[in-house]
Order: structure tokens, then C-alpha cells, then sequence
């Protein structure tokens, strides 16, 4: 074996190495969007293929609830987009750190960049190998997750799978109360939203997705313009500046 | 193909555009603060409304069942911060009152 190729395969083990923490929070997570999504409606494979493609966190699991809702495809595809607007910052705050990467390169890459955090953190600039290795154990993770989420769920007894029709508010309670540890300022956001969200849903008799998407951009429209900048704790952005 | 499926592969292609069109883009000035901001958000405000009124209305003959479980899902992520817990946690607390209160 040349030196080249022991360096490259060096930097694949050090992408996956560094990509362990995600490959577990992944799995622990799409274990759970798995259950949740046959209890959603989806069947195994649907689910399966929405992680495998889609590879986005909190915008699955909105996405299963407006399925069980029986949303339009419009009201899930704009949520979708809604929730996930923030990828854009993502990767132009990461295509900073990987500009010597060819044009296939990059498309390959932002194919996976949820974990750009830690490809942003790092002193070296990551090399094409290295990416690879990071995003292809996080995907695994996500995937197999997934798969044995469905698996999981199918065997389940049915009093069990009514209660887990309450499971999927409990997984968007337990991502939210981390913010709100964070400052009261999440709080602030987030039950303004809820409380908008039932007057739009209640009185104004507009479908749950439609709701929720015009409750959120309000309240995110007037909280971006009330509060400050100073506590936003977004790597990304605060790496871009830095550079 | 069903329904389902085209709308997956069609959040997938959506995601897959925000994630690659800004490695390809000419790289602009950083973004005006109220946009970070607004990204920022976003996913908050997101959380809050998905919770509410939904976690109501998912159970219609028992709300408390379904309110109980947010709670308990949402202590036990203050304490552990931990998804599964907190889950596990809400199935619970929301299989025990559908059984027997």
C-alpha cells in the first residue's frame, strides 16, 4: 500500500471515528420516527425510504404527523421546506470550509451535511474522504435506526399503539425543552406559536397544516424582529462570521 | 407509485436543493441578522405549534391522556435530556389513564 492511499483510507476511519456521537443520537432518534410512523399511518417501507432520502430530524416526524392528519401533499411539502430553510445557512457556512472540492464532490456532500457542525469545528480543513466517512456513518445511523424502528413498532400490542398515537407530541415536547433550558426565550416563541396556532386551527377553521405553517412564520416574523441578536447559538453562522 | 411516496421523494428533492445550492452559488455577504434570526426560530415556533392544539385533538375522548403524556415527556426531558426516556416516559404516563382512568 502507497502512502497516499494509507492517508486516504486513514481519513475515511477518522470521518467515521468523529461520526460515532451522531451515528448514536441518529439511531436512538429514528428509532423512534420509525415507531411513530407506522403508528402515523406510514408503512415500514415508506418510513424507511423518507429517512434514507430525506436524512432531516424534527421536519420527518412534522411531516408524519400532517400524514396522519391527512394533510395535502402542498401543506406537507411547504412544512417540510419551512423547517428546513435553515440547511440553506448550513451549507454555505460549510462550502466556505470546502472550496478546493470539485463540482461532483460538493454535490455528493451536501447530500448528507446535517453534520456540518463538526466539519466546521475542525482545526484541518476536511477532506473529501473524510466527509464521507462522517456523513456515511450518520446516514447509516439514521437508516438502520429507521429500520429497526418499523421492525420494532409492527410487534407491538394494540393498547400500546394507541397510546403512542401521543408519542410523536412527546418527542416535539422532549426536542423543545432543551431550547427553553437554554433561555426563556424559546418558551416565549414557542407558546406564542401554540397559543396562535389553536385561534388559527379553532376559529379561523383552517387544516392543521395550513395552521401550523402560517402560525410559525408569524411568530418567528415578529420574535426575529423583538429580540436581539446576541444569544443566537448557531455554529454555523457564528463559524461563517469568523472566517 | 402511491401518494405517500411521491410526496417523500418530493421533500427529499426540496432538501437535497437546500443543501446543495449554496455550494454552488456565488458566495454573497453573510446573511442580514433578522434572516439569521428567523432561521433561528423557526424551528421553535415550529415545535410549539405542532404540539398545540394537535395533542388535543389526537385524543378526542380523553385530552388529559394526551396533555398527561406531554408533561411527563417534557419533566423527563428536563431532567435527562434524553429522547428516548422522555418518550418511553409519555407512553407511560398516557397508556396507564387510557386503561384506567
Amino acid at each position: 500500500m502507497n502512502l497516499a492511499a494509507a492517508k486516504n483510507n486513514s481519513d475515511i476511519l477518522d470521518g467515521l471515528k468523529n461520526g460515532l456521537p451522531v451515528f448514536l443520537g441518529y439511531f436512538t432518534t429514528s428509532l423512534a420516527f420509525g415507531i411513530l410512523a407506522l403508528s402515523s399511518g406510514l408503512n415500514a417501507f415508506e418510513a424507511i425510504i423518507f429517512s434514507a432520502t430525506n436524512l432531516t430530524g424534527a421536519a420527518q416526524f412534522m411531516a408524519i404527523n400532517l400524514f396522519a392528519s391527512g394533510a395535502l401533499a402542498s401543506e406537507i411539502i411547504i412544512s417540510v421546506i419551512l423547517i428546513n430553510l435553515r440547511y440553506f445557512v448550513m451549507s454555505a457556512s460549510l462550502s466556505n470550509r470546502l472550496l478546493s472540492f470539485s463540482k461532483k464532490q460538493k454535490a455528493i456532500v451536501a447530500f448528507g451535511n446535517t453534520v456540518f457542525s463538526i466539519a466546521a469545528l475542525r482545526e484541518e480543513v476536511p477532506t473529501f474522504k473524510f466527509m464521507i466517512g462522517l456523513e456515511g456513518i450518520s446516514w447509516l445511523g439514521w437508516t438502520s435506526g429507521t429500520i429497526c424502528g418499523v421492525t420494532m413498532g409492527s410487534i407491538l400490542p394494540s393498547s400500546l399503539q394507541n397510546a403512542m398515537s401521543g408519542a410523536l407530541f412527546a418527542l416535539f415536547a422532549a426536542l423543545l425543552v432543551p431550547e427553553i433550558k437554554k433561555g426563556v426565550r424559546a418558551l416565549i416563541i414557542a407558546s406564542s406559536a401554540a397559543i396562535l396556532n389553536s385561534l388559527i386551527f379553532y376559529k379561523l377553521k383552517l387544516s392543521e397544516g395550513w395552521s401550523i405553517v402560517i402560525s410559525m412564520i408569524i411568530v418567528t416574523g415578529i420574535a426575529a424582529a423583538f429580540f436581539s441578536q446576541e444569544d443566537i447559538q448557531d455554529i454555523a453562522v457564528e463559524e461563517a462570521e469568523s472566517e | 407509485m402511491n401518494k405517500t411516496v411521491l410526496i417523500i421523494l418530493t421533500t427529499a428533492v426540496a432538501n437535497y436543493s437546500l443543501r446543495v445550492i449554496p455550494f454552488f452559488i456565488s458566495r454573497g455577504k453573510d446573511l442580514p441578522p433578522y434572516l439569521k434570526r428567523f432561521l433561528e426560530y423557526l424551528p421553535i415556533a415550529a415545535l410549539g405549534a405542532l404540539i398545540f392544539p394537535g395533542v388535543i385533538n389526537s385524543f378526542q375522548q380523553n385530552p388529559a391522556a394526551g396533555i398527561a403524556g406531554v408533561t411527563a415527556a417534557a419533566i423527563t426531558a428536563w431532567l435527562t435530556e434524553n429522547l428516548i426516556y422522555s418518550v418511553t416516559a409519555s407512553i407511560a404516563v398516557t397508556w396507564y389513564i387510557l386503561q384506567y382512568i
